[in-house]
């Protein structure tokens, strides 16, 4: 297609707001963190930092804590997300948009009071724990905060809707007529979801699931309290060196270790997807 | 053009208005203070207003945590706006190291002789003055813990497994509550009789037991809120408080009992600084001799947001029993902020080493 000058000039002055704001507050910040990780005070360069991350039983286990537990949530949300993607978007456009509005919800309520509300349900007096007590399934009430299943529970209902969305935009743009080809061709339900949808709606699940994971492993309000702080993560061992330790090198080697993860996720993500396709 | 009287009358207003705030803002200087966020309708009617009245001032706030306040503070430099800074003591330790903050002159604070000894230069270095106390007691529940609580070693009993908190290392009152626990269990192995030594900043005995400790937590907390939820949610039977909790945890609504165990509390000065940016010395000054005087010390105290230092002020007993005052001002133990600040960065290592298992 052959673009005219107005058209370039015009899609430059529509994209160049935005541009400009990436770059402002977000490329030239990520320079300077990746340049603190590696530049000391008294100057020179040094990997030493990252050395000393490295070399840290501790840092090994928060990382891979932190990386298991991202994992974790990510194919959760992925597994409840697809079924309910599939459903919204075969739905009427009234329906779909309300159903959508309660998908969202959890995004609209504040971080806090929602972890605190896990706190009260998965409590020793909470809402399950009563519920075994009453039933007579327990003697004494389990504890179910301040474990790693806490955090998962409390992250899969905070991403979920962040994997549903794009999800449900990509299986849009999947014509019925190409689902009722493959029926009528002899596949099964089972088989039309798995050769026809998953592939057809990989970029929504490559979004998804990005989304998802750098949200998990990024998270700090959530972990922090559901988790407890004896259940460190890279977020709360972030936050240890940089306003406990004011050890700014530390801290920002710690935090482009995290960019640098959910980057090689969202790449493995379309690799696959490319080989998929 | 009956418009024009009145866009003449505006005019008129207007310059008037920009000449009257120009001779107003002549007049009146700004003291830029950095506090906490806390109390500050209290803070406004005991402190700020009447200050800002005596010295024809207007008091700007610049409200966070010490943390954040610290990095602005750092973050600026020279060029920081901040002219008194309220910090806890470990983190005016910081500021001090690194040259953000300039000595007070004594000869300038009129008050600075009724305090107690151990707040009128709590870092030794002239670097601030402490201007309210708070302390590290512990609190339990006595309907559900036989024997009650006397001793920072409790901390360890197999009864209470499960149900202990403690503050997080990286915390104010963290390393408070380790060096507590190391002084009980000193003076559990002397022999009777044998008076308990100076305060081991090594702590080595905690340290030591500190995998016996850790399985006997639930969790740690960050903040007193958390420890008030978990007190509430009934997750926590037994913690180390900070006495400026205490209202919210009796809030709570279980049997609490609250105990100055045998080894003592730890106490820690909140302190007020004169930044090494500010060129309104005189008035920073002014300002903090001002919150150390009777009456000041003596209105917060009333109003329960800060135990008082100023030695000449007496409370009521039911005041004094809800904050560190009185007989508790006997036993209590203030830490060496420089000791334990230079074992900070070691201690958080072998904290979570042991946490993260």
């Amino acid at each position: 297609m052959i673009r005219r000058p107005n058209q370039t000039r015009t899609i430059i002055l529509l994209v160049c707001p935005a541009l400009i704001f990436v770059l402002v507050f977000f490329v030239l910040p990520l320079i300077f963190l990746l340049s603190q990780s590696v530049l000391p005070e008294d100057g020179g360069f040094t990997l030493s930092g990252y050395l000393e991350f490295f070399q840290s039983r501790v840092s090994w286990i928060v990382y891979l804590r932190t990386l298991k537990l991202g994992l974790i949530v990510t194919g959760i949300c992925v597994v409840m997300a697809y079924p309910a993607a599939f459903v919204l978007a075969r739905m009427p456009p009234r329906r779909r948009s309300f159903l959508v509005s309660l998908v969202i919800l959890p995004l609209m309520t504040n971080a806090v009071a929602r972890t605190f509300a896990w706190l009260i349900i998965l409590g020793r007096r909470g809402m399950i724990n009563q519920t075994l007590l009453s039933l007579e399934l327990v003697e004494n009430p389990v504890r179910f905060i301040f474990t790693e299943t806490a955090i998962v529970l409390g992250l899969t209902q905070l991403f979920l809707p962040l994997m549903v969305l794009p999800l449900v935009s990509a299986m849009e743009n999947i014509p019925d007529d190409v689902l009722e080809a493959a029926r009528s061709l002899g596949a099964n339900r089972l088989t039309t979801f798995l050769r026809i949808v998953v592939p057809l709606s990989s970029d929504g699940l490559v979004l998804g699931a990005t989304l998802v994971f750098t949200g998990s492993v990024t998270a700090f309000v959530t972990p922090a309290i559901l988790g407890g702080s004896r259940l460190l993560l890279m977020s709360t061992l972030l936050r240890q060196k940089a306003v406990i330790l004011f050890d700014q090198q530390a801290a920002a080697v710690v935090a482009v270790v995290m960019i640098l993860t959910t980057l090689a996720v969202n790449l493995l993500l379309r690799v696959g997807r490319v080989q998929q396709g | 053009m009956r418009s024009q009287p009145f866009v003449m009358l505006l005019l008129a207003v207007l310059v008037l208005g920009l000449l009257g705030s120009t001779a107003v803002a002549q007049d009146t200087q700004t003291l830029t203070v950095s506090i906490w966020g806390f109390n500050l309708d209290v803070l406004e009617e005991n402190v700020f207003a009447p200050f800002e009245e005596m010295h024809n001032v207007d008091i700007v706030l610049d409200t966070g945590n010490n943390s954040d306040r610290l990095a602005r503070l750092q973050a600026e430099g020279e060029n920081s706006d901040i002219d008194v800074v309220h910090f806890a003591t470990q983190f005016t330790h910081i500021a001090s190291q690194e040259d953000l903050l300039q000595p007070f002159n004594p000869d300038m604070l009129e008050n600075l002789d009724e305090l107690y000894d151990w707040a009128q230069d709590p870092l030794g270095n002239g670097a601030g003055v402490g201007y309210t106390v708070n302390s590290l007691s512990l609190i339990y529940r006595s309907d559900l813990i036989e024997g009650g609580i006397t001793s920072w070693a409790d901390l360890l009993r197999d009864d209470v497994a499960g149900f202990v908190s403690i503050p997080e290392m990286s915390t104010t009152f963290g390393p408070a509550a380790l060096i507590m626990v190391d002084r009980a269990l000193a003076m559990q192995a002397m022999d009777e009789g044998e008076e308990p030594g100076e305060i081991n900043y090594d702590a080595d005995l905690a340290w030591e037991a500190l995998p016996q400790l850790a399985d006997n937590l639930v969790t740690t907390y960050i903040r007193s809120s958390e420890l008030t939820t978990l007190v509430q949610e009934e997750e926590v039977w037994v913690a180390p408080y900070a006495s400026f909790a205490i209202g919210n945890l009796i809030n709570a609504g279980h049997d609490l009992s609250t105990v100055v165990p045998e080894e003592g509390v730890v106490g820690q000065t909140n302190m007020i600084s004169i930044t090494a940016a500010t060129d309104q010395v005189e008035l920073a000054h002014a300002y903090i001799d001002w919150f150390i005087s009777h009456d000041i010390q003596e209105a917060e105290a009333l109003d329960l947001i800060d135990s008082p230092v100023n030695a000449t002020v007496e409370l009521p007993e039911e005041i004094c029993a809800l904050l560190t005052c009185g007989e508790m001002l006997d036993t209590m133990i203030v830490l060496d902020q420089a000791e334990v600040s230079d074992r900070l960065e070691d201690w958080l290592e072998r904290w979570n080493e042991i946490m993260v298992r």
